[in-house]
């Protein structure tokens, strides 16, 4: 016997489903079997009528579909994959994805739900992040972890993956949710399999497609209206000025949830989205601090770091050190501008760098602001 | 009658001496060549027989077969139409047996009885020591480095029968211009701004280290690699005559007026090149590759990663050895591929940019871009040298850089020094001699130690690291030890290229 919502989860992993189309079919029909019949044609349905208007081939397409996704089968993977589904109306379903303005009908999960009770901010941001901003996700996902609040962004690459990867690591924190675009079982990008397991072990992993849908590239901007929904405030770590994350910075306007960004460079690319949603009158996100300020959460347990651990360098070592003035230099500009031999340089580098004042990168030497 | 004729074939970049036996005998008029010939030995009957015509000789009108022995052997060029053309004609006694005893052969004939130049000449002179060798004009200077014997050259059948009939002398040799110099090579001095490049250009010339430059497009990695042969010693007499024949067997010292290769040859292939053309090979004929053209000198790989992964991997096996074995059905040839390598790379598909955010590339584009160089091949390259495009001043500046003649200076006397330990250069160390030849001070065996607790370096990475610290030291003229500094600049310059660093799980 297979319950009702099979019905609804198998419908809502049709590649032709969206979550408008859902919407109206779960309108006309309910979730239980008759959805099915109607998405399979053997019920009439006045919403596949209208579709058929636009569309001529919907009955072959559908009939295709529904076809390599039945029930029963569909109930199988999500039952042995450890996938919940949830339909809209059901009492555990997140009020703030079925009371919004674009709602979810059929939502998959993994992990425990709980984690949406508390304070909830998106950490969003490019996926071609520099090694500075996915460092800065990494600690301001830890910190609000820390803080209890619930961090909630996409598991894509570059600063989603760095901010769940702060959450997950804090101890005693809040556990993060994430918003994926494909099956929660399809792990996308491969290089993340490792975090989206602990994503879905400490707090939570949503999705609207079921078990083996794939990552398509309108999932996406879907995907990033429920980032949106659920979230109080979202706060933007690194974008430039066409990226995706701006849309979700839209879908979070239209929602009159207030956005954050962290400013950059006005040189720096990676920077160049952030730093014009702060123009266009966004609060800058300096540290922690600043996010808990906006949730009005008590800021006066946050410890700062107060002294600097890392050994004083050397006289020799500290003109090394001078000449970087914050920026990276090239060994050939530092053997250049020191006059000194190379292996002399070497040794006055490689100290900086266990010291933990200077980090090699790629022939790249970086200074380093903080203690690792 | 019968005429046997000294005369050699090439097989890769040795000679093998073959003897033209050819008998004139009763029978239908015809002519036929035995003993493995391929087609262009083949089509020698065509030639040989218009050039004696038209010569003003008379063809017999015989049967004639040649052999050409060792029998088992296959033959190939056309180096063996003059001997064939001389043994038809002492076969039917239009040249005496006695004028042409002593005597050996190589040169292709024309049509009109002229003599052609011929590839290969150097090595297949070299294989026939015993006789004093006729060969075309333009050869005479590899044939001349090859032999101790006398050479004789001759522009056509004609003239050698006016030697060898008419008892005319041999006409003289083209004459050899020796002032003329080499061209000079490009200097260290051009090089603006990049002292840690040519450190570490000196580095390997010193210790024969393979040499990796990863850096943008104009950060000047080919400028840097067409200066390592002006920093490397002369040729050996040894190596300089392996050289010659190799070149002479691909055919570029033809017409040349000083054939022996004295200077460390630079090799530049297009990344296109095919493994035959890169390691040698081919199907009738086996010519060196050009890891044996760059035998003794420099080969430089400009894009590494665009290279046919199986090209890369063909390299292997002779930067191990030193020689390149090519086995086919009917030989095992034997070529020298003693080289010293330097590679070239873009960090990634973009070029990349200045320090962080410049790239446009995610991190799994640069790591699928950089696994196309196999690990194996990565870990030949002792140094691993980022180099970025120069400074604005550095350009602009007038005062130039270290000229190579004093660098080459320095790394001559660093060459003595390891070679007076009697292990061989630095990079050739094997790893049960390290410990004598290059011991590690205290502070420089804690060092080690700990980056290899940390995870920085592999078994294979420490003695790598080993033999550049000893080659540093003993460019800075240290002392027997390996000190801590010189284990420093050595890491430095060994940047890690191959992984870059995906952060998987927590």
């Amino acid at each position: 016997m297979i319950p009702p919502e099979a019905y609804a989860a198998a419908v809502a992993c049709l590649p032709s489903m969206t979550p408008v189309r859902l919407g109206q079919l779960i309108a006309e029909h309910g979730v239980g079997e008759e959805l099915w019949r109607a998405a399979e044609g053997s019920v009439h349905s006045q919403a596949v009528g209208r579709w058929r208007k636009k569309f001529a081939d919907v009955d072959a397409r559908l009939a295709a579909q529904t076809s390599a996704h039945q029930p029963g089968d569909v109930w199988e993977r999500c039952w042995s994959a450890g996938i919940d589904v949830l339909v809209r109306g059901a009492a555990d379903f997140p009020e703030c994805l079925a009371a919004d303005r674009e709602p979810a009908h059929v939502l998959f999960v993994r992990g425990s739900l709980n984690v949406l009770s508390s304070r909830r901010v998106a950490i969003v941001g490019t996926r071609n992040a520099t090694e500075n901003g996915r460092r800065f996700a990494t600690r301001l996902g830890g910190e609000l972890a820390d803080a209890g609040v619930c961090v909630v962004s996409g598991l894509a690459r570059g600063i989603d993956a760095a901010a769940h990867r702060g959450a997950v690591r804090s101890v005693a924190g809040r556990g993060p949710a994430a918003v994926v675009g494909s099956g929660p079982d399809r792990v996308f990008p491969r290089e993340n399999a490792g975090l989206w397991e602990l994503v879905a072990e400490t707090g939570v992993l949503i999705s609207e497609y079921g078990p083996g849908v794939e990552p398509v590239a309108h999932h996406f901007p879907a995907r990033n209206r429920i980032i949106a929904a659920l979230s109080e405030l979202v706060v933007v770590v690194e974008s430039r000025e066409t990226g995706g994350s701006l849309l979700t910075v839209n879908e979070a306007i239209k929602r009159n949830v207030d956005v954050l960004a962290v400013p950059g460079s006005p040189l720096d690319r990676a920077s160049s989205g952030t730093n014009r949603i702060i123009a266009d009158g966004a609060r800058p996100v300096l540290e922690t601090s600043d996010v808990l300020i906006a949730l009005d959460l008590d800021t006066r347990r946050q410890g700062t770091l107060s002294f600097d651990p890392r050994p004083i360098p050397a006289a020799q070592d500290q003109v090394l050190l001078d000449m970087f003035n914050g920026d990276p230099l090239s060994l050939d500009e530092i053997v250049a501008r020191a006059g000194r031999v190379l292996p002399e340089v070497a040794m006055g580098l490689g100290r900086l760098e266990n010291a933990g004042w200077l980090r090699n990168d790629g022939g790249w030497l970086i200074p380093l602001r903080q203690a690792l | 009658m019968l005429a046997a004729i000294a005369s050699a074939n090439l097989l890769g970049s040795s000679g093998n001496g073959v003897v033209v036996e050819v008998h004139v005998g009763a029978g239908l008029p015809g002519f036929s060549i035995v003993g493995l010939p391929d087609e262009s030995c083949r089509e020698a009957r065509d030639r040989v027989r218009a050039a004696i015509l038209s010569s003003g000789l008379t063809w017999p009108n015989k049967r004639v077969t040649v052999n050409l022995a060792p029998a088992g052997l296959r033959k190939s060029g056309v180096g063996l139409d003059l001997p064939l053309a001389v043994g038809v004609l002492v076969a039917c006694e239009a040249i005496s047996l006695s004028a042409v005893e002593g005597l050996g052969f190589v040169g292709e004939l024309g049509l009109d009885g002229s003599i052609r130049p011929v590839v290969g000449v150097a090595p297949m002179v070299a294989s026939m020591p015993e006789v004093d060798v006729v060969v075309p004009r333009a050869n005479v200077g590899e044939a001349l480095v090859a032999t101790s014997r006398s050479v004789r050259c001759v522009a056509s059948l004609k003239e050698l029968m006016d030697v060898l009939v008419e008892g005319h002398p041999w006409p003289p040799l083209p004459r050899a211009d020796d002032d003329v110099d080499d061209d000079p090579l490009p200097d260290l001095a051009d090089v603006r701004g990049q002292p840690v490049a040519v450190e570490a250009l000196t580095i390997a010339a010193a210790g024969r280290h393979h040499v990796m430059f990863v850096g943008p497009p104009g950060a000047g990695k080919t400028m840097l690699a067409q200066r390592l042969a002006g920093l490397l010693p002369p040729l050996s007499r040894k190596a300089s005559l392996e050289a010659t024949m190799i070149h002479s067997a691909a055919g570029r010292l033809i017409g040349g007026s000083r054939p022996l290769i004295r200077n460390p040859p630079f090799r530049a292939p297009h990344h296109t090149a095919s493994l035959i053309a890169m390691v040698g090979g081919g199907s009738s004929s086996i010519r060196p590759g050009e890891i044996s053209l760059a035998h003794g000198g420099v080969l430089f790989l400009d894009e590494l990663g665009e290279f046919s992964p199986s090209v890369l991997d063909g390299l292997r096996q002779p930067l191990e050895e030193r020689v390149v074995r090519l086995s086919r059905a009917h030989s095992h040839i034997e070529m020298p591929a003693d080289f010293l390598l330097i590679g070239a790379t873009n960090p990634c598909p973009c070029g990349g940019g200045r320090g962080e955010g410049g790239c446009a590339c995610i991190e799994s584009t640069k790591a699928r871009y950089l696994r196309r160089l196999s690990g194996p091949l990565l870990d030949r390259f002792d140094l691993r040298v980022t180099v970025h495009r120069p400074g604005i001043d550095a350009l602009m500046d007038s005062g130039g850089g270290e000229p190579s003649a004093r660098v080459a200076g320095r790394v001559q006397m660093a060459r003595q020094r390891a070679l007076d330990r009697g292990y061989g250069l630095n990079g050739e160390l094997p790893i049960a001699r390290l410990d004598d030849a290059a011991p590690l001070s205290t502070a420089a065996r804690a060092m080690l130690r700990s980056e290899l607790e940390r995870g920085r370096l592999s078994g294979r990475g420490l003695h790598r690291i080993r033999r550049v610290a000893r080659t540093i030291a003993d460019l800075n003229e240290g002392g027997d030890l390996v000190e801590v500094e010189h284990v420093q600049t050595a890491l430095m310059l060994r940047s890690e290229v191959d992984h870059p660093r995906i952060e998987v799980g927590v």
